[in-house]
Order: structure tokens, then sequence, then C-alpha cells
């Protein structure tokens, strides 16, 4: 558990603080996003967490120890740490990169290799093929993959992670993102996670803390609540006007409760039950009908599980209240 | 006023620099040596442009030329100035006086003279010459109205260099016959008369200093926008 | 030619061919050891790397036949006088290129660095020496030949070195004496130029060159 204690940071020659009395705590296994306009202090927050900045006032606990407990560099080392520019060392190997801190920390020869192996297997990249090349040899995303590997590196149960899909397009982003989200299904750590894009927010976040310029928390909560339950005026213009939008995008189909299948559904159009019910929307709109035949994953042929309406998509739209899937 | 730095520098009899002498020689040897060292030094790197701007020019259009290019001229740089005053007058023939020393300034010159010019051309953004081509300029108007222009900053940072190397070995030039304040530097050290080589050695010294300024302050002024700090050459 | 070939087999000629190639180690070595401590110092600080930069770029200026005069009268004739006015020589391009060299390793690479737990002493040799090694090298290249052509003139001020048979060839009025002079100084900085090119690139993590060749910023 990360805790953040009434933190405030304000910059030598500056009167006006960048963070400002921010209190909260991250739950082991969760990821934490901190997202905001440019100016909010979120990237400051962050890096408080492993003391690239150390707090003019509060302070951070992490598993209950202040993390001023232990040395800086120490701290670091067991931390995770992914930039958006990834800074992957460009006068090392990939096998190096990401044996940095297990090198730092010491380990042995044979268990450091297997780390590395493993990692590159676990973001897909064949160690036997990319161990000892270069990051000038890979193409971006394929950096930013090395960068989330070698934070992951010594197994740190906290990482930070600022903007680390955001040097690569918006195509090779989203598969990054889903590629991330299943690795977190069983590495479950603790991540504190910045972007400036609420849809990564929304998408990412276990939580997302909403910070405004000034540095000021104003709001932290589910991705679903966020969207139902903008607890200020600038929540509800930063998370946009599509926010409706944006909650159907975060449940899908085969989640709801569906009416049973009708009779005669051949012009209707079929919805997967893995399609969020944006897609759903989308889909029957598109079509024209106000209904859809919901079937089974991959054959659209296969049985129908029943069938979906735009009404119910509109209850659900109001906050009927859907437990996320 | 004379007696205060003669007291500063001079403590002892006659001291390192006789104030008296340079009084009474500074018109007569210690000025003319001083132009003499100028007149010389943009002669050479008035020449030097005149070779390598078109030289620069070919090479970033036909590229195969730049690397023999830069090897011929990379050699004559890493000659060592009294090695190639010496190879000049008694290999070539060359009798004594300013014309091996202006050549040598010259073939010192080359090097980053073309070197600048290619650079400069080649950081003139494609897109650039695309639009001029688009709004109908021929070759030659892109060349004179926007590629040069846009490389000049760069074109001037390798003059600032030559310059300051020309200034610098210019002064051996004087070994050789070519005049300037080398004169004063190896008349002093022969007579053994500090207040000549010290006057010269000053004289060059915040020469070279003031042509380095100099061509900072047209590089900057030619660039309104980059202002930066001056970065390494 | 016999006659130059005798010059080059006169026992003083090997003594003094020595001596230049010592004056050319210990001013390019005191010149390490003076310009890149201060370059470590200074590069963090904006105000700091300005300012050796612009003292650099003033010390490139001054005429080496002006720094070797200006010793003169401060240490006499010989060797100490010439080896203090090469050091002198040898700083500024070592000190320019180790300063923008550490300074342009790129704030991500060592916010990433620190971010890892590197301590400031494994960043500055893990991370910024080894990215900066290739500009670094190009410095020190620079100074040693511009030292060997440098020590030439030390013969003014009695410092020995090559430049003694050049000058000799012009007071005898004898090519073969000048020129065994002016083609050993020439042939010795062709070499030095060439040993620390392959020092440079021999220096260059493979890493780096792999980014310079694809054109990518190793910044």
């Amino acid at each position: 558990m990360i805790e953040f204690e009434g933190v405030s940071k304000t910059y030598a020659g500056s009167d006006r603080p960048v963070v400002n009395d921010l209190t909260f705590n991250i739950k082991d296994g969760e990821i934490c996003v901190l997202v905001g306009p440019s100016g909010c202090g979120k990237t400051t927050s962050m890096r408080m967490v492993n003391r690239l900045i150390e707090p003019s006032e509060g302070r951070i606990l992490i598993d209950g120890e202040p993390n001023t407990s232990m040395s800086g560099t120490q701290l670091r080392r067991k931390i995770g740490y992914a930039i958006q520019q990834i800074g992957l060392f460009p006068h090392r190997s990939i096998a190096d990169n990401i044996a940095t801190v297990p090198n730092l920390l010491g380990w042995d020869k044979d268990r450091t290799n297997g780390r590395v192996d493993e990692l590159m297997d676990l973001v897909g990249l064949p160690p036997d093929q990319y161990r000892g090349r270069y990051p000038a040899e890979l193409s971006g995303g394929q950096q930013q993959r090395i960068g989330v590997a070698r934070a992951l590196a010594a197994d740190p149960p906290i990482m930070l992670m600022d903007e680390p899909f955001g040097a690569v397009d918006p195509i090779t982003r989203d598969r990054l993102q889903n590629e991330f989200l299943h690795i977190q299904e069983n590495i479950k750590k603790t991540i504190v996670f910045v972007t400036h894009d609420i849809d990564e927010a929304i998408k990412m976040g276990d939580k997302i803390a909403i910070l405004k310029e000034g540095g000021i928390l104003a709001q932290y909560d589910t991705p679903e609540n966020v969207l139902v339950n903008p607890a200020s005026e600038f929540v509800q213009s930063f998370v946009g006007g599509d926010r409706v939008l944006k909650r159907l995008s975060l449940t899908r189909v085969g989640d709801v409760e569906l009416e049973p299948p009708t009779g005669n559904g051949h012009d209707l159009p079929r919805i997967l039950e893995e399609w969020s019910l944006r897609d759903a929307l989308s889909e029957i709109i598109g079509a024209g009908a106000d209904r859809g035949v919901v079937v089974q994953n991959g054959d659209s042929n296969g049985s129908s599980s029943g069938t979906i309406t735009l009404d119910s998509i509109r209850e659900i739209s109001h906050g009927a209240g859907t437990p996320r899937g | 006023m004379l007696a205060f730095f003669q007291a500063e520098f001079a403590p002892e009899d006659t001291g390192l620099i006789d104030w008296e002498w340079l009084g009474d020689n500074f018109t007569e040897d210690v000025v003319p040596a001083f132009f003499q060292h100028i007149f010389l030094c943009f002669v050479s790197l008035a020449i030097a442009i005149a070779i390598s701007v078109p030289l620069g020019i070919l090479a970033a259009r036909y590229r195969w030329l730049y690397p023999p290019l830069t090897a011929v001229t990379g050699f004559f740089y890493t000659i060592p100035s009294f090695s190639m005053f010496t190879i000049l007058l008694f290999v070539v023939g060359l009798s004594v006086g300013r014309t091996p020393a202006v050549i040598a300034l010259v073939l010192y010159s080359l090097l980053v003279l073309i070197r600048n010019v290619v650079t400069g051309l080649d950081s003139v953004p494609p897109e650039t010459k695309d639009a001029a081509r688009g709004m109908g300029l021929t070759d030659r108007q892109i060349l004179w109205r926007v590629e040069l222009p846009l490389a000049l900053p760069v074109i001037v940072a390798g003059m600032r260099i030559a310059i300051v190397t020309v200034i610098g070995i210019a002064v051996i030039g004087a070994y050789i016959g070519a005049g300037g304040l080398g004169d004063l530097i190896f008349d002093g050290i022969t007579r053994d008369f500090p207040t000549l080589y010290i006057t010269g050695a000053v004289l060059a010294t915040a020469l070279a200093i003031g042509a380095d300024l100099l061509f900072v302050g047209a590089e900057r002024l030619m660039s309104p926008w980059s202002r930066r700090a001056r970065g390494a050459t | 030619m016999d006659e130059f070939m005798g010059v080059l087999q006169r026992p003083d000629f090997i003594g003094n061919l020595i001596l230049h190639i010592e004056y050319t180690v210990l001013a390019t070595v005191l010149g390490i050891l003076i310009a890149i401590p201060v370059a470590v110092l200074v590069h963090r600080s904006n105000a700091g790397s300005t300012i050796a930069i612009n003292v650099g770029n003033i010390g490139r200026a001054v005429p080496s036949l002006a720094v070797l005069a200006l010793m003169f009268p401060v240490f006499g004739l010989g060797f100490d006088s010439a080896l203090f006015a090469l050091t002198l020589l040898a700083v500024p391009p070592i000190l320019i290129n180790a300063v923008v060299g550490l300074r342009q390793v790129s704030p991500q690479i060592l916010d990433s660095a620190k971010g890892m737990g590197l301590s400031g002493l494994q960043v500055l040799t893990g991370i910024q020496v080894p990215i900066a090694a290739p500009i670094i090298f190009a410095g020190i290249r620079t100074s040693a030949v511009l030292i060997v052509a440098s020590v030439t003139l030390a013969t003014f001020i009695g410092g020995g070195g090559l430049g003694d048979y050049i000058v000799e060839g012009y007071q005898r009025n004898s090519t073969a004496i000048a020129l065994a002079g002016a083609l050993a100084v020439a042939v010795l900085a062709v070499i030095t130029e060439a040993t620390f090119a392959g020092l440079q690139r021999a220096f260059t993590p493979k890493g780096l060159r792999i980014a310079q060749k694809r054109g990518r910023a190793t910044k």
C-alpha cells in the first residue's frame, strides 16, 4: 500500500505549490492512474514516491514505512520505473538494459539471465532473437516493451509508469495497453500510472486520481464513479462530453443482463459477448435497428444467448449501475 | 598612467616591457605588423571562401565528391603548419615571402569551410526546398534565395573557425617572410628582447580572440531564430 | 637523398623524435587530467558549462606561438616552458568536447537511470561517460594533433623536438635537414590523427555506432 499523507511540493523560488496537500491511498495490486492537464503536478506526485523529488510537506508511506527510511538509490532499486521517452540506454544491449537493476542488486549471472529471458518472453520479444540487439535496432513499440520489461526486472512490488506508452502510434498504444493489462492480471503490481489522456486513464485504472492545476486532487475514485458522478465541473469538463460513451466502453455485453432471445432475429445485427456496450450501441444504430442478437465468441452464427436493446443500453448509461467487467 | 602600468608589470630594472621603447616604436614597428597580419589573414580567408563555397555547393549536390574532398583537405589540415611552410618552400620551390604563406593559410581553411557549407546546406529542411519548388522557383533561385541564406549561419560558423586558425598560423608564417605580428615574436626571441615578443604575442592573441568574438556576433545576427549559447565546434 | 637519409640517421635525430613524442604524450595526458575533472565538475551547471565552453573557445583562439612566447619569460628557456605552454594548448579542445559530450546525454536517459536507483557516480561512469565517449575522444584527438604541430615550435624557446631540424635547415639553407624535420613531423601528425581516429571508433559503444548508422537520435 502507498499512502500519500498531506503531500505538498513547492519549488524553491516559487510561492505557488505544484502539488497541494495530496492525501490518498493506493491499494496493493491496483493500478492508480494520475491524470490531469499539464501543470497539474501528476508527474511530480509520481516522482515523489521514489524520491526523485522530495516533498516540501507531508510524507509518503510504503507498506506503512515512510519512504525516507532508506536511501533514495536503495528505494529506487525496489521500485520499477518506466517513462515516456523510454530512456533505454543506447550503448547497452537489450539484455543489459533489462539487467540494469538486477546487476545493481548484485544478482548472480544465471539468475539475471533467466530473469531477462523470462521478461523478454513476457513482453513478446523472443530472447534468442533480441537479447544482443541495441535499442536503435528496435521499433518504438518494441522499445516501449523493453522499457516495461526493464522496470519489471527485479520483480518490484511497486511500479511507477510515466506515460509509458506515450511515444507510439494509437494502434500500437492500444495493443501495448492490452498486453500490459493482461500481464498485470498475473503479476498484480501496485502501479502509479501517469497520463494526460483520460481515455487511457479510464482503460488502465482501477482507481483514477484527477488532478487540476496547482496539484489539487479533484476526484479520486473508480473510473465508473468518475464518469457517473463527476465531483465537480472541472472533472466533468475534463472527462469530456462523451463520458456516457466512455462509461459504456467499460462494460462488456456479456456482463449485462440480457433479454431472452427473440425467435426471429435474422435481420438484426449480431453482437459479440466480448464487445463493449459502446461497440454494441454503434453496431445497433449503424444497422438501423433497435436491438441486436448477442452471440458467443467467434462464430456469429452460433447460438444466441439473448438480445440487447437500445433501451437497456440507455438504462445502463443512466447509471442504474452495472458491475464493471 | 604609464607609470602605473610600469609599476604593475615591470617591478625590476628594465623589466619585461620596455614602455619607452614601445612608445617610440609603436607606430613604426608594431602598427604596420598588426595591419600586415590582418591583411594577410583576410586575403587568405577570401581566397579560401572563393574556393570552398562552390566546392561545398557541388559536394552537397554530388555526394560522391564529399568523401574525397574531406580526405584531401583533411590531410592538409593535419599537416603541422611549420612543416607545410617548409614543404612549400623546399619541395614546391616557392620563394620566401607572402605567397607560400597565403597558399598554406588557404589550404588550412578549406576543410572547415567546405564541411560547414555542406552541413549548412544539408540542414535546410527538405520541406522548405519542396515548398520553394512548388512555388515555381528554379534550382538556381532555390540555391540563392532559400538554401544559401538558411545555410549562412553555419557557413559563418565555419569562417569563424577558419579565421581564428589562420590568424594563429600566420604568426608562424613570419618565419618564412610573410610579415605580420610573427615578425615581432621572432625578432624579439632572436634579439632576446621580451618587449618585442610579448607585444607580438599579446596582439596576436587579442586579434584572434577579437576575430572570434566578431564572428560569433555575426553568427548571432544572421540567425536571430536561434539565440542560444555557443556550442562546440 | 643520401643527405636526407643521413639526417634521419643522426644519433640526435632519434633523441629529438622521442622528445617530440614525449611532449605530445605528456601534454595530452596532462590536458586530459585537467580538462576532464573540470568538465565533470561543471557540466551539471548551466552557468559553469557556459563559462567553461567560452573560456575553452577563447583558449582555442590563442595562437600556439603566442602561448609559447608568453611562457618564455615565466619559465625561461627549455623543457618546462614548452611543456607548460603545450599543456595549456591541450586543455581547451578536450574541455569543450567533454562538457558538450556529458551534457548532450538526454534528460530522459538520465532520469530513467536515476529512477532505477543508479547512484550519481554510477550514472556518470556507467551512462554519461560511455555515451559521451565518442565526443570526448574527438576532443582528445584534436588536442593531440594540435600538440604534435605545436611541439615543432618549442624549438624557438629552446624546447627541442623535431622543430630543431626545420630551423637548422633554414639557417644552413639545407633542403635535406629542413625536410627531414618537416616530413617527420608531418608523418607523426598523420599517425597521431589515424591512431586517435581508431581509438575514437574503438571507444564508441556498439549500440551508439548502430544508432549513428541508422540516423536515430542517441540523445
